[in-house]
């Protein structure tokens, strides 16, 4: 009979009937974390609002109230990402890489369809080893119009009229389905999904949103950023959230 | 040159009848005709001085450096080819930062000065290299005190006192040996090698003084002499030539 | 390698490890595989203390090529700004498990005139960060351009580092605080050995995340006193002293500031008090509990 493979004399291969494999008693080290945070985005049909929650989080811990979620990657594109706080820091990096050398090409910024696909063909060229990070992609499109685009980590992704990304999407998105009143996808020949709401509106049901995400989702609080992209320009406001 | 036509100075690799290898030699003519390097150990620290030929006058002052630190405590003046010396300093930095990874230590000078004589005299073994056309005055401070290093393109690594290199080394050397390096400082050395080179400098092409130093003064540290004490040294070289000059 | 599971020996008494003596056959069954490899293994069964050999051989699954847990490790770092200027504090504890293996190791470094560098976790890793932070200095040195890195730059770079290290599932197992002055304001970074980076006006690697950073958030202001800071920072270390069972009571604050640059304090102890009720009797108000 083959002898066991020797192993290491750690506590947990003292015990009895250590068999081969089983040498750990200690989780094993984890590339991972989530560091939590909640994103937003609506489109409407001359505006575009993206906002992220500022809580940096670490299981029952937070690490800091004031982290910023959003990027920008040109005048109107931006990117809103939740997960996974060293892998959102390592696409943005990356994201901005490959935007500075689309304008050495171009000589124009990247669009938010340019950026839509770029973000989706790296997270999916990253599959087997994935940024876990919860994306939107925000901007506006050739029109003017407001563009969302939402992804999960390894890729696939579409266009959409609003939607809402990480720790608090649970409670978030089903407000967003039942206000924004979205066209089943189901719906034969597809009906228009960008939200009809105006402007004004549309940033109460964004605030509302993360006030409420906030009394239940521990992952989100302390601030929400919220900006809206027009034509004439971005605004940015904060908005204090419990701190608890 | 004998050599020249008997085909024995075609190859580093070839020795002439009489035992001599004019690629060497040709290499060392390359550093000869360069701009004067000085170097001087005086009783606090070394002094390392290069003349360095303005080519033209729209070029940038100061570019071109031809004094290059190597680590904190070791730096290097090159004289000949500069693209060929530069060489040489990178690989300095490596063999310094390799030595400190190493040993956990700084490199000392005798050991850098050896580890790079023998990265020299590598590219006068093979047909299919040439030897650097560049020689390197180096200044080193470790537990030894300061010291000079010569490293020529032979391969060859020497410790001075002091010594020249370049255009006006005879003469330079000369002047070199009437100083007192015992009992000089960097600070009177400084003044010491901007005379010396201006003296040589007979011509009337502009040239450009880089003046580095590690020294107590310098914190033990290899840099360039501070700009205001560079200017009052090149000041006194100048009077002091004038004064020669009318006398 | 490691201690042996304590347990009580018929052989050798009460609190020794190891089965009883002459007896091989109660052996459970993994000492006794290892009993009879190696004749160099101690007969009574107990734990071999050297490493053996032949453990080090690919045996099915690879031998450790990583680092999946650390071995002699420091506590948290905290640190915080005030008025014109940063200050870092941490014990010189390093550990061994439970054991204080050396008691003088200093955590946090100076790396540049303007920066300085506070760890927590594996201290072969900070050793192996910090020959890494001299070789980029000397390299810097050696540009002659009269440039150095900035503080933020730096928190920056071993930020990447430390992603990277974990992309290669060979993490660099530290919790890292990078302090300094940045164009003359107080920045403070803080880097994770799965490269999670951020940046806040108080900070707290480890035990000093649950027991300090609750007392900065509640008294820590941008515009405080040097005097000001060293008391908070004081009490902050004085708190995690009480409740980390890792540290000891020598510790050392450094600062940056604008006019001293980096300066480190020498050792020293802090004045501690167990006669609180609390501690003396900490089941008085819980009743029923023993």
């Amino acid at each position: 009979m083959a002898a066991p493979p020797l192993q290491l004399h750690t506590p947990a291969s003292i015990g009895p009937a250590s068999g081969p494999g089983d040498i750990k008693s200690r989780p094993a080290w984890s590339p991972y974390d989530d560091n939590g945070g909640t994103c937003v985005a609506v489109a409407g049909s001359d505006y575009c609002i993206v906002a992220a929650s500022t809580r940096l989080s670490t299981g029952f811990s937070i690490l800091t109230r004031d982290c910023s979620k959003l990027f920008q990657i040109s005048e109107q594109v931006y990117i809103a990402s939740a997960g996974f706080q060293a892998d959102i820091r390592a696409l943005q990096k990356m994201l901005q890489t490959r935007n500075v050398m689309y304008q050495h090409i171009h000589r124009k910024p990247m669009s938010a369809s340019a950026l839509a696909q770029l973000l989706g063909n790296n997270l999916y060229y990253k599959r087997f080893f994935p940024y876990f990070t919860w994306n939107l992609c925000v901007g506006l499109d050739p029109e003017g119009k407001g563009s969302v685009y939402t992804y999960d980590p390894v890729g696939s992704f579409e266009r959409v009229g609003y939607s809402c990304q990480g720790s608090g999407k649970d409670l978030i998105q089903p407000v967003l389905d039942n206000q924004l009143k979205a066209a089943s996808p189901l719906v034969l020949p597809s009906e228009n999904w960008m939200t009809a709401l105006p402007l004004e509106q549309a940033q109460d049901l964004v605030r509302d949103a993360f006030v409420s995400a906030g009394e239940r989702d521990i992952y989100t609080g302390d601030c929400v950023e919220i900006l809206t992209i027009t034509t004439g320009g971005v605004h940015r406001e904060t908005l204090d959230l419990k701190k608890d | 040159m004998s050599g020249i036509g008997t085909g024995y100075d075609l190859s580093v690799s070839t020795f002439s009848p009489d035992g001599r290898v004019f690629q060497t030699a040709y290499a060392q003519k390359a550093v000869d005709n360069g701009g004067t390097v000085v170097g001087i150990r005086c009783k606090d620290g070394v002094v390392l001085g290069v003349e360095k030929p303005v080519a033209s006058k729209m070029l940038v002052g100061g570019s071109n450096r031809s004094t290059y630190p190597i680590n904190q405590q070791t730096g290097m003046g090159i004289a000949g080819v500069s693209a060929d010396g530069r060489q040489i300093v990178n690989r300095a930095m490596q063999e310094a930062t390799q030595y400190k990874g190493f040993y956990g230590e700084v490199i000392p000078g005798y050991v850098l000065s050896e580890r790079i004589a023998s990265y020299v005299h590598l590219f006068n073994l093979y047909w299919y290299v040439r030897p650097f056309g560049a020689a390197l005055l180096m200044a080193s401070y470790d537990s030894e005190g300061p010291q000079l290093y010569l490293i020529e393109p032979g391969g060859t690594a020497h410790r001075y006192f002091g010594t020249a290199i370049g255009k006006g080394r005879q003469s330079a050397k000369t002047d070199i040996e009437k100083l007192k390096l015992t009992e000089l400082s960097c600070r009177q050395g400084v003044v010491e090698v901007a005379k010396i080179l201006h003296t040589v400098h007979d011509e009337e092409k502009p040239f450009e003084l880089e003046l580095a130093w590690i020294c107590d003064e310098s914190n033990k540290e290899f840099k360039r002499v501070p700009a205001d004490l560079a200017a009052e040294a090149e000041q006194q070289a100048k009077a002091a030539l004038d004064e020669d000059m009318d006398s | 390698m490691f201690a042996k599971a304590p347990s009580h020996s018929t052989a050798l008494g009460p609190g020794c490890a190891g089965p009883p003596l002459a007896n091989p056959q109660q052996l459970s069954s993994a000492q006794a595989s290892a009993h009879e490899r190696g004749s160099h293994q101690p007969s009574c069964g107990a734990a071999p203390f050297a490493v053996d050999a032949s453990m080090l051989r690919s045996t099915g699954s690879q031998p450790h090529k990583h680092t999946q847990s650390p071995y002699v490790t420091g506590s948290s770092v905290l640190a915080i700004t005030y008025a014109g200027g940063v200050m870092l504090a941490s014990d010189t504890l390093a550990s061994y498990g439970s054991t204080k293996r050396y008691k003088s190791v200093q955590r946090l470094v100076k790396v540049n005139d303007s920066t300085v560098l506070g760890a927590g976790g594996e201290i072969s890793d900070l050793q192996f960060i910090l020959n890494m932070l001299d070789d980029l200095k000397t390299e810097d040195y050696c540009a002659d351009d009269g440039q150095s890195l900035s503080s933020q730059e730096l928190y920056s770079y071993l930020s990447r580092v430390m992603y990277n290290r974990r992309n290669k599932m060979d993490p660099l197992w530290n919790s890292l605080i990078i302090a300094g002055l940045e164009g003359g304001k107080p920045f403070l970074g803080s880097v994770n050995m799965i490269g999670v980076a951020f940046s806040d006006d108080h900070l707290a690697t480890g035990f000093g995340n649950h027991l300090a950073r609750p007392l900065f958030r509640k008294r820590h202001r941008p515009d405080m006193s040097e005097e000001e800071a060293t008391a908070l920072i004081r009490e902050a270390l004085e708190v995690c002293y009480y409740r980390d069972k890792q540290s000891i009571n020598k510790f050392q604050i450094a600062k940056v500031t604008a006019s001293e640059g980096v300066s480190i304090s020498e050792p020293f102890a802090l004045p501690t008090k167990w006669e609180y009720k609390a501690f003396v009797d900490p089941t008085r108000n819980a009743v029923g509990v023993w």
